[in-house]
């Protein structure tokens, strides 16, 4: 596509959302990109940078990996539900087909909803973004509502995999069944261990799907832990994967805490990868033919 | 031994005891356990392509596979016969390894042959080769502005779309990649 193309792919693409969240009642929010602690995800690399002021202060500085923290401060603060369109960044990723350690995050927030709800917010938002029908790298996909919904018992027919192994066998065994059904799948109900930060169920899984849709994964979500205690303990947890795993080491968001304190309403979140979205829409078979300026280019990897 | 997180592109590698080159990579780094590398594994043997995820700790068994530079010199039944020019040994390659290519074969083109325990798999050819057209119907006059190309046969049988300012006898430049006309060859 020429740089106009993807521009108005983009458009397109944006505008649509925006619409639907604000026919929903949504408030659009606006949260920082460059953050003093950042989200604490175990496998994921951070960009980190130095903040120095005129006279001389100096704080470590990092670019988000999400929106998260800052949007459940907000909520914390009554916002009530949101959205937010914001770019987000991971170091040590491979550039390829699916990944630009730069890349456009959507993320909304629905308060007194649960997974579920988010599911139909999907199914509503997609089919007005990617039709009924939808032809991508020479595939049919039928996208008819309602899309199929499989916990991850029956994707693994009751055999759940150990958590090393969990992503291999996905990969490995569900995914291109997924693929080849020609149809978008919410996977759900993950194994306590890939909980992360969802409630668990009174059957002991993680309120948690995940959408995927002709080979790309297309957004994670959470019916969100409210507890703050519980949810200390993970991140505690999180940040000690991190120094065994060799990632850059930092201290647990002060504020972010406080503000779970405070009280998070009820609410379900997701984040969807834009990028990903639009080379559906677009029927382009990479990132890079979405985006103006990718890295490979810009950085010639 | 390859760590699988060290996987590239291009590598020759052991797939279930197949000889297969790396079509592809992609490494997936879930939130939560072990990244995985996803490799798209394509068979030396038939081609067949095969989609595979490791857990990037994995080792996986290079695939002992020799390259070396062969001529082309004719087609025997179901082998295509290339020799080393220095000390004229032949080595038939199973023309079923091929996947059709054997249309870019002339005499005395070079290519790469694969060898795995001593056995032609493969070849790799050149990006382009030039090949004659031996047949090319004239243009027909009025039909240039949606159909600015004609089908022309080489003399190997291939037969592809070409402008329409090419003709019988001459010399093309054809890609290997997809069998499309690349250009006029430089004479």
């Amino acid at each position: 596509m020429t740089a106009l193309q993807k521009i108005i792919s983009y458009e397109k693409v944006v505008d649509v959302v925006r619409g639907y969240f604000k026919s929903e009642g949504f408030h659009e929010v606006f949260t920082p990109i460059l953050v003093p602690a950042p989200s604490c995800e175990p496998n994921l690399e951070v960009f980190e940078t130095q903040l120095r002021t005129m006279t001389g202060k100096k704080r470590r500085g990092f670019l988000i990996m999400s929106p998260e923290f800052s949007i459940k401060k907000l909520l914390a603060q009554g916002i009530d539900s949101c959205f937010e369109i914001t770019h987000c960044f991971r170091n040590e990723e491979e550039v390829s087909r699916q990944h630009n350690p730069e890349f456009t995050m959507l993320e909304w927030y629905r308060v007194g909803g649960n997974y579920f709800d988010v599911m139909k917010d999907c199914e509503n938002l997609f089919t007005k973004i990617l039709g009924k029908k939808m032809v991508y790298q020479g595939k049919e996909y039928d996208l008819s509502l309602p899309w199929p919904r499989i916990s991850i018992e029956e994707v693994f027919e009751g055999k759940i995999p150990k958590q090393e192994d969990f992503s291999q066998k996905f990969y490995n065994e569900v995914e291109p069944k997924l693929t080849a059904s020609g149809r978008p799948a919410f996977i759900y109900d993950y194994p306590k261990y890939q909980a992360s930060l969802s409630k668990i169920n009174s059957r002991g899984f993680a309120e948690r799907f995940e959408i995927f849709l002709a080979g790309l994964e297309l957004g994670n979500c959470f019916s969100e832990l409210t507890d703050w205690k519980d949810q200390k303990t993970r991140f505690e947890k999180d940040l000690e994967e991190r120094k065994t795993l060799n990632k850059t080491i930092y201290g647990l968001d002060a504020d972010f805490i406080a503000a779970l304190k405070n009280g998070l309403p009820e609410v379900a979140g997701i984040a969807v990868g834009v990028d990903r979205l639009v080379m559906l829409a677009a029927d382009a078979p990479a990132i890079s033919d979405v985006i103006n300026f990718p890295a490979s280019e810009i950085f010639k990897i | 031994m390859v760590n699988a997180g060290d996987i590239e592109k291009g590598m020759y590698l052991l797939f279930r005891g197949e000889p297969c080159v790396v079509a592809s990579k992609e490494f997936m780094n879930p939130g939560k356990g072990s990244a995985i590398m996803r490799v798209k594994y394509k068979s030396l043997k038939n081609g067949n392509v095969v989609e595979y995820a490791h857990k990037t700790t994995e080792s996986v068994e290079e695939a002992d596979v020799d390259k070396v530079e062969l001529t082309f010199s004719y087609i025997d039944g179901d082998n295509a016969i290339f020799i080393d020019s220095e000390t004229y040994e032949q080595t038939p390659v199973p023309l079923s390894t091929l996947s059709g290519r054997e249309v870019y074969l002339i005499p005395d083109l070079k290519c790469w042959v694969l060898l795995f325990e001593e056995k032609a798999i493969g070849i790799i050819l050149p990006p382009n080769v030039v090949l004659t057209v031996t047949e090319s119907q004239d243009a027909v006059a009025g039909n240039r502005v949606n159909a600015p190309k004609k089908e022309i046969t080489v003399e190997t049988g291939l037969k592809l779309q070409a402008p329409l300012f090419i003709k019988e006898g001459e010399k093309i430049l054809i890609s290997t990649a997809d069998g499309s006309y690349v250009s006029r060859a430089n004479q």
